[in-house]
């Protein structure tokens, strides 16, 4: 009898268990998906990676929300790079997936192929700039809708060139940034710099992706399909990459192997420490948080000279929105809807401009409300024709650019490779890749 | 053991159950797909051993496991080092030694993400500034090394995990007859003699303990090696765990970096069955 009591002590406890295991994991689905899809709710993951619009993101989200009763919109933003790529892969492999995610160009495409919705109908697609599409276009699909266009050059301190007596029409050719960059250095205690340049080497994607782009890209005739298709890469104007980084190494703030993104941005260039950074218009936001006047009126942006495309800008679509068709229709809707709303709406075309400071890659828009000055100046660029297209990192053997390009620069960097054992590693990587 | 009636089994279920859903049904796909060609979405092939062979022709892997290695044995030596010394400082009688315990403690208690960050700013802005003040060479350009990047590793989990150590330490510390003490100073047996033949032999089960937590611990380390170093300059100070992940989501490998998993987890596994073999072994019974 004893043992009887306690037996059924013992299952009535794990009863409790096993209960509170089930009702936990029970909750989330059916809570949210049943009563309200009844109702016409229709839910919407975004997950997007460019935390410098997260709150402008939501803060729009919000608008639209209060439009469209029935539409739900969850953000979520993970950045940089590197880390959105993994965690959307995480995100795919553990069946949480986003409505609406980014892809990057061909080699995303083709992985979440299964994934990806003919976005042709929209009103966006129809919006988008010439060529803004070719990197997700397959025959008369659009599977993506650009973000926006971005542009990256030598971002450089006009205050510090104007008291140096530096005209930046002069910088055309290699030598006379090389001039440049000497006056310069001479004169760096009494223009208050710490050094010429700040050189960012621990950041795989400045060295692999965007220094290194400048000078594949030519390569491919600026063609990203035609990079994705690449047996082989030659890396023609390998002399021309390392002597612009020799320069950059050379006049940088030290020591460049742990110095990164913000503090090359906000530590060293937003407090005036250095003259010049290659970055990007995306660092707006950044130095007008530290200081609005300085962002306002004290920036501007350079080409880098690359032999053959002097005084071009490399600018292109960094990245693209897709739509996730394995979602109920109604969804994918919705989805579509919203991107529609995003860069077609009088509200959504205002918060691109003012609020995210986009260049925009969309007709239509009215180009005097590009509020930042080096969006301005991109958008010029790409006015007259003068701008590098095809960001074709975008296009090479998944990992490539950083894992391979960019960890042999660090190796070269620290004096631990040879020049050219980096181009034949990294060609060696490239080949083996697309076997 | 004996009566392993219906209750048993029923009372074990619960735990059966969940470790199994999480970890030894996950493991075993794992292992399954370390076989084939799968991207983290499908696989479409059975590729046998292809990348287990493909893994040890892989300089970087290896340069990976040697760099935990060393750092496994380095943070080992030092941990247990620092724990027990600082459990011996905090069991004197001294007035602030409850108030060190919990200081020592507290690291531990902060995420290692977190740790990595504020580390590295000491390593780099901190030490870079009074490196310059003082004109000490080697206090600048900190984690822009291979060395330095190990060593700010190695100072990091120590700092982190020393006050972890301690609490086991002290524990046994503090159940060590009082009488043998007493009868060793009788006896007139300097500390260091009491040190070496009644306190060091008695807290040997301590030492079987927290070497097999610091083992498996720095060989798993992950956190910090992202936030500190991210595994630069040029993947140098990259531990296996980062290297897994960076073969999977990076370069978008997943089977391959499942492959590198396995062999992983057989390393630490046999490394600590060893170490608590043997270490059970020397253990002095009262």
């Amino acid at each position: 009898m004893k043992n009887r009591k306690s037996f059924f002590r013992i299952v009535s406890i794990m009863l409790v268990a096993v209960l509170a295991l089930v009702g936990c994991s029970s909750s989330n689905d059916s809570g949210n998906d049943k009563e309200k899809s009844s109702e016409d709710q229709v839910t919407v993951d975004i997950f997007q990676f460019k935390v410098e619009i997260k709150d402008q993101f939501e803060d729009l989200v919000k608008v639209y929300e209060d439009e469209n009763p029935g539409v739900k919109i969850n953000v979520k933003t993970v950045g940089g790079g590197n880390d959105y790529g993994g965690t959307l892969k995480a995100a795919f492999a553990s069946g949480d997936e986003p409505a609406i995610f980014n892809v990057g160009g061909p080699s995303d495409v083709e992985e979440y192929r299964a994934y990806l919705a003919d976005l042709a109908d929209t009103a966006a697609a129809e919006a988008a700039l010439d060529g803004t599409l070719t990197a997700v276009q397959e025959d008369a699909k659009v599977l993506g809708l650009p973000f926006n266009q971005e542009g990256y050059g030598l971002i450089y301190n006009k205050n510090v060139f104007e008291e140096a007596g530096i005209n930046v029409e002069d910088i055309v050719t290699f030598e006379d940034l090389q001039n440049v960059v000497e006056t310069l250095d001479k004169q760096k205690e009494e223009l208050g710099l710490d050094a010429v340049f700040a050189l960012p080497a621990k950041e795989l994607w400045v060295l692999g992706d965007h220094i290194s782009n400048m000078f594949i890209a030519p390569e491919f005739n600026n063609d990203i399909q035609e990079a994705y298709h690449a047996e082989t890469i030659a890396l023609e104007k390998g002399d021309e990459l390392k002597r612009y980084l020799d320069l950059q190494n050379k006049y940088s703030v030290q020591p460049i192997l742990s110095l990164d993104y913000s503090q090359q941005v906000e530590q060293l260039f937003s407090l005036e420490k250095v003259a010049m950074i290659q970055q990007g218009n995306w660092v707006y936001n950044s130095v007008y948080d530290m200081d609005p006047d300085f962002a306002e009126n004290g920036i501007g942006i350079l080409s880098v000279p690359v032999e053959g495309f002097e005084g071009h800008i490399p600018a292109g679509v960094p990245m693209f929105w897709a739509v996730n068709d394995k979602k109920d229709d109604k969804v994918v809707q919705a989805s579509k809807d919203f991107l529609d709303w995003l860069y077609t709406s009088e509200t959504g075309k205002n918060a691109v401009l003012e609020d995210f400071k986009f260049i925009p890659a969309y007709k239509d828009y009215d180009a005097e409300k590009i509020s930042d000055p080096l969006s301005k100046q991109i958008y010029e660029f790409a006015e007259v024709g003068k701008t590098i297209e095809g960001w074709v990192y975008q296009a090479t053997p998944t990992g490539w650019n950083q894992e391979t390009l960019g960890v042999n620069i660090q190796k070269y960097l620290s004096g631990d490779m040879e020049w050219d054992e980096v181009i034949s590693k990294s060609i060696e990587k490239w080949e083996a890749e697309r076997q | 053991m004996r009566n392993r009636d219906i209750s048993f089994w029923l009372f074990l279920a619960p735990v059966i159950l969940s470790l199994s859903l999480v970890i030894m049904i996950p493991f075993l796909y794992g292992f399954v797909y370390s076989f084939t060609n799968w991207n983290g979405i499908n696989a479409t092939e059975f590729l046998g051993f292809k990348n287990y062979i493909n893994l040890f022709k892989d300089a970087e892997f290896r340069a990976s496991i040697w760099f935990t290695t060393k750092f496994a044995i380095v943070s080992v030596i030092l941990l247990n080092f620092l724990g027990l010394g600082l459990a011996l400082l905090v069991t004197q009688r001294m007035r602030t030694s409850n108030f060190m315990r919990t200081i020592f403690f507290m690291p531990n208690l902060i995420g290692g993400l977190i740790l990595g960050f504020i580390w590295q700013f000491i390593f780099i802005s901190v030490f870079g500034s009074i490196g310059e003040l003082l004109g000490i060479e080697a206090l600048t350009g900190w984690l822009s090394t291979t060395a330095t990047g190990f060593w700010g590793l190695v100072i990091l989990t120590s700092w982190q995990m020393a006050g972890y150590i301690m609490v086991i330490y002290i524990a046994y510390l503090e159940n060590i007859p009082k009488d043998l003490l007493e009868a060793a100073e009788i006896d007139g047996a300097s500390s260091f003699q009491k040190f070496k033949n009644i306190i060091f032999p008695l807290v040997a089960p301590a030492f079987t303990v927290s070497m097999f937590l610091t083992l498996s611990n720095s060989f798993q380390i992950y956190d910090q090696n992202l936030s500190l170093t991210n595994g630069g300059p040029y993947n140098s100070t990259q531990m296996v765990a980062m290297s897994i992940v960076k073969t999977a989501f990076t370069e978008n490998k997943m089977a391959y970096a499942q492959s590198q998993a396995v062999i992983f987890f057989i390393i630490v596994a046999a490394v600590a069955v060893t170490n608590v073999y043997y270490n059970k072994k020397r253990e002095v019974d009262m």
